[in-house]
């Protein structure tokens, strides 16, 4: 009795607390979209290391899967930041509690953009120095200090298909040259990295961007990611020769710490980097002397439950789930259980382009009557998250433009736990005069997640597709295949893909919108736009959007673009997800909430 | 025997290859991920797919894939676009590029570790229980265990594990006395990998065990009823006699046929839900990842690693017949 009531509270706590420091905003944060929703109380997000912290001591980091690349060329996962983010120099990094603006890192300070917009300069420090090879690289390396050269190399590389980068050919659109290198990378993949004219290092420590166009915001966002690591050219060719490339398993660090051993799929140690001295220019304090990620932890019940019950270890690439949060919430020793935003979202797409749901009224119809709590129940409740009312999440910029947590004010969105009346309305606009979905149409497809939590909320979202009258017929699939062979292949697409999100790439609206909603991205394999939305007015919105070189019209103006494809409802949004991170008792655990994880340049031992 | 021996191995690689081309047709007909997408992320274009299909030789055609699978495995020509040759060249993983074959080698120890073990404790235990079950038939004791190893089978092994980490775990136990999840992994001798395996064998032994200890009760039992049971003791013989020399080895024939055949799937990757409750990494934790992860060239060489082992055991047990029943003999 005594421990559920300290669960209740505790529950009651959190909810309060995200309600109200969401409404407040937080002062720590500048920039127009500072408020938060972050869990408080008990389970803030720690953003600082105690004055006191302690330096040494091991900590093992506990994993079910594998980070998605060892090459921080390619990594694109926010597992995969934890170990770069303690390995690497990224021109600028977010800092444990920066939220609006990235932190300078390998630069001396923020970038310049000329006044036209289309030239970034990068001033970089002198004296981050590489570690040594690893125990099974090229013994003949002799470490130096890294150069804008270097940086220049490791953008390049990452058009090479051996190092598969996700997001560079994306963001990076508007560098000059790019097209041309893109084409040589292809038709060499092993034939080394191809020059990006755009890109030049006119010394040492000078790096500059030439654009086509005003995109610099979203290139420099870009640039905050492991992608603008330095990598020198006279180690990396010989690995990068090769198709994949093998410099990820042989890389030098510029951070901390440097990667001693990687097994795949079972362990990443981290050492520290003899030749990393902390100093004026680099905010982390590196406390801990060994990093161990153990891997391969599927039940992540137990594994959550060793975290808790064990010493120096925490969660790494899973969110505590319901069962482990509950018992940090009520036994568990303060700090211990910490409640995030993701930066990321989860909706239910309805495909625009086929019958029924290429009619805005019946999509509108189907949002008003959906019981978006209830999807939510599925996911383990409030803990979860917000319910979701339009589609930038907390905790990012643009997500105050666009309504914050009420959302836009758009009826069909305003009661989270479904209104019938609204939505017989909608069906009623549509034609079908009983209120609910009535015609050969109104047979759907579903292709949704074979595996708890993402079959039960299909489940759910069926039960209620139902009884607004439609027949749904539900093909179960691993979430892989969902992906690869039906959501992602408009082709193939069904009526409803019902286990769909997307988690930001870096604090920019761009990063969040221009991918899943922008008509113009709608490609044939590997398609994000799920509900393949294609609006003209909405497509030019975004691309002025990320034309906007000023951080707060451009913030409004990312706001402004969720506000419209919200109004047109192209998808049920159900939930901007928390990340629950855990921590045995002994750690002094410091969240960065760029990547909702622990930041282990900044935890410490108790 | 030679020549039955040599005729039977050159079966095993023509079954081997006819192993290989069942996977390759169940990865292409069922539906699977592709691989390539999955490597290339989440924003990657037409090109950059291509280019990672290309490099994971998938742009070939079912057939050629297929060809170039079987000339790695089994011949030393090279192959096309690579450095490397075979014979045993299993490709590379397309989730890592390691090499397929250097990852099961590294996965097998714990996974012999992990069954050597279970093997000893499930006949350690099976043997005795299924004797003395069959010579008390339907005794009280007879009908308690039989009962026990009938909770034990229907126990899934998932469960089993989970319920025996929640009881017995270090980390995470009611009571804390055996290493728990993941403790093969951080022990760094012999002793303490030794340690960390003590759950995993009980648990991997407990519903092999109970199967065995009934299949030799019901043995025991037809046996005891032979008339050559009934002239042993009118001889004379001591009951002990009877039962160990005469009954049980009679008895225990086709226990070694199931023994060979369960060890084999157990290396094969078949301890895959013990592996990935306790977190050992063996070939089961591999099997698991690849899977998830569509990573067929990992598939494959499991499946064929298992395959061997299953073709091997089965003739070290039609070996082994000969010696337990004189009256089996091959040509």
């Amino acid at each position: 009795m005594r421990t559920r009531l300290r669960w209740l509270l505790a529950l009651g706590a959190i909810v309060a607390l995200a309600l109200t420091v969401s409404a407040c905003g937080d002062d720590s944060d500048s920039g127009s979209s500072s408020s938060s929703s972050s869990a408080g109380g008990d389970f803030a997000p720690p953003t600082e290391a105690p004055s006191d912290a302690k330096q040494g001591g091991d900590l093992t980091v506990i994993a079910a899967s594998d980070v998605d690349y060892i090459d921080p060329g390619a990594q694109y996962y926010q597992f995969s930041y934890m170990v770069s983010s303690a390995t690497q120099s990224n021109l600028e990094s977010y800092a444990p509690a920066d939220v609006e603006e990235a932190t300078p890192l390998l630069a001396t300070d923020h970038p310049t953009v000329s006044d036209d917009g289309k030239t970034i300069t990068y001033t970089l420090r002198d004296d981050v120095m590489y570690s040594p090879a690893p125990p099974d690289g090229d013994q003949s390396w002799k470490p130096r200090a890294a150069t804008a050269a270097d940086v220049k190399y490791a953008i390049e590389r990452s058009l090479l298909p051996g190092v598969p980068n996700g997001y560079v050919q994306t963001y990076l659109a508007g560098v000059e040259g790019i097209d041309k290198a893109v084409k040589e990378a292809q038709a060499n993949p092993t034939g080394g990295p191809p020059d990006i004219s755009g890109i030049t290092a006119p010394d040492d420590t000078t790096l500059e961007i030439k654009l086509t166009n005003t995109t610099s915001l979203g290139v420099i966002g870009a640039l905050t990611l492991p992608v603008s690591a330095p990598i020198p050219e006279e180690y990396a060719k010989q690995y990068d020769a090769e198709n994949p490339s093998t410099y990820g398993e042989h890389q030098l660090s510029t951070g901390p710490y440097m990667i001693e051993n990687y097994t795949p799929n079972k362990e990443i140690a981290l050492v520290r980097n003899p030749n990393w001295k902390a100093g004026e220019g680099d905010f982390r304090p590196a406390y801990l002397d060994n990093i161990t990620f153990q891997e391969g932890f599927a039940d992540t019940v137990s594994a959550g439950k060793k975290v808790l019950a064990g010493s120096a270890q925490v969660n790494g690439d899973f969110s505590a789930p319901p069962s482990v949060i509950k018992q940090a919430a009520t036994s568990g020793e303060e700090g211990q259980l910490t409640v995030t935003p993701s930066g990321g979202n989860r909706y239910i797409a309805l495909n625009t382009q086929e019958p029924p749901f290429d009619d805005i009224n019946i999509r509108k119809a189907v949002i008003a009557g959906t019981n978006r709590t209830d999807l939510r129940n599925t996911r383990g409740g409030e803990l979860v998250g917000p319910v979701a009312t339009h589609f930038l999440p907390p905790d990012f910029p643009g997500f105050e433009e666009a309504g914050g947590l009420e959302g836009t004010g758009l009826d069909f969105l305003s009661n989270p736990d479904g209104d019938a009346d609204v939505s017989a309305e909608y069906f009623k606009k549509a034609g079908m005069s009983s209120g609910k979905c009535e015609g050969s149409d109104c047979e759907i497809t579903m292709v949704g997640d074979d595996s708890p939590p993402g079959s039960d909320t299909a489940e759910v979202f069926k039960n209620q597709l139902e009884a607004m009258g439609f027949t749904v017929n539900f093909q179960k699939v691993t979430h892989d295949i969902m992906y690869t062979k039906f959501c992602s292949v408009p082709a193939n697409a069904p009526d409803v893909c019902p286990n769909v999100g997307w988690l930001k790439d870096f604090n920019d609206g761009q990063s969040m919108l221009d991918p899943t909603f922008n008509g113009q991205n709608v490609v044939p394999e590997n398609n994000s736009n799920w509900p393949q939305l294609n609006v003209p007015e909405i497509n030019k919105a975004i691309d002025d959007a990320a034309l906007i070189d000023n951080l707060d019209e451009r913030n409004q103006a990312w706001g402004d673009v969720d506000t419209q494809i919200t109004e047109q409802a192209p998808a049920v949004p159900w939930v901007w997800d928390n990340q629950a991170n855990i921590a045995s008792a002994d750690v002094a655990g410091v969240i960065n909430k760029f990547n909702a994880n622990w930041d282990l340049s900044f935890t410490s031992l108790k | 025997m030679a020549r039955y021996i040599v005729r039977r191995m050159l079966w095993s690689v023509l079954l081997l290859i006819l192993v290989s081309a069942v996977v390759f047709i169940l990865f292409y007909v069922f539906p699977s991920a592709d691989p390539a997408q999955l490597r290339a992320g989440r924003q990657a274009n037409e090109d950059q797919i291509q280019a990672i299909r290309e490099s994971l030789g998938l742009d070939h055609s079912v057939l050629t894939q297929f060809w170039i699978y079987i000339k790695g495995v089994f011949t030393p020509l090279d192959l096309p676009g690579t450095d490397a040759h075979g014979p045993l060249y299993f490709g590379r993983s397309y989730q890592s590029n390691a090499d397929v074959f250097d990852v099961i080698k590294a996965d097998l120890p714990a996974t012999v570790m992990l069954v050597i073990g279970a093997v000893v404790i499930w006949l350690a235990i099976a043997i005795p229980v299924g004797i003395i079950s069959a010579i008390k038939s339907r005794s009280l004791l007879d009908r308690t265990t039989m009962i026990t190893t009938l909770a034990f089978i229907s126990a899934p092994v998932f469960w089993l594990g989970l319920v025996a980490l929640y009881l017995f775990a270090q980390d995470v136990g009611l009571i804390p006395i055996f290493p728990g999840i993941g403790s093969y992994a951080e022990a760094d001798s012999f002793a303490g990998k030794v340690g960390s395996m003590l759950l995993p064998w009980f648990v991997l032994a407990a519903a092999t065990a109970a199967i065995y200890a009934r299949y030799l009760r019901s043995q025991m039992i037809d046996v005891m009823g032979e008339d050559y049971i009934r002239t042993a003791r009118a001889k004379g013989l001591p009951e002990k006699r009877v039962i160990m020399k005469h009954a049980l080895r009679s008895a225990i024939t086709p226990i070694v046929t199931l023994l060979g055949l369960d060890v084999a799937v157990l290396l094969a990757g078949n301890a895959i839900l013990t592996e990935t409750v306790f977190n050992i990494p063996g070939v089961g934790a591999e099997t698991y990842n690849a899977i998830k992860r569509s990573d067929l060239p990992m598939i494959q060489g499991i499946t064929l690693f298992g395959a061997f082992f299953i073709v091997t055991l089965n003739l070290v047990v039609d070996i082994a017949y000969a010696y337990l029943d004189p009256r089996v003999r091959y040509e």
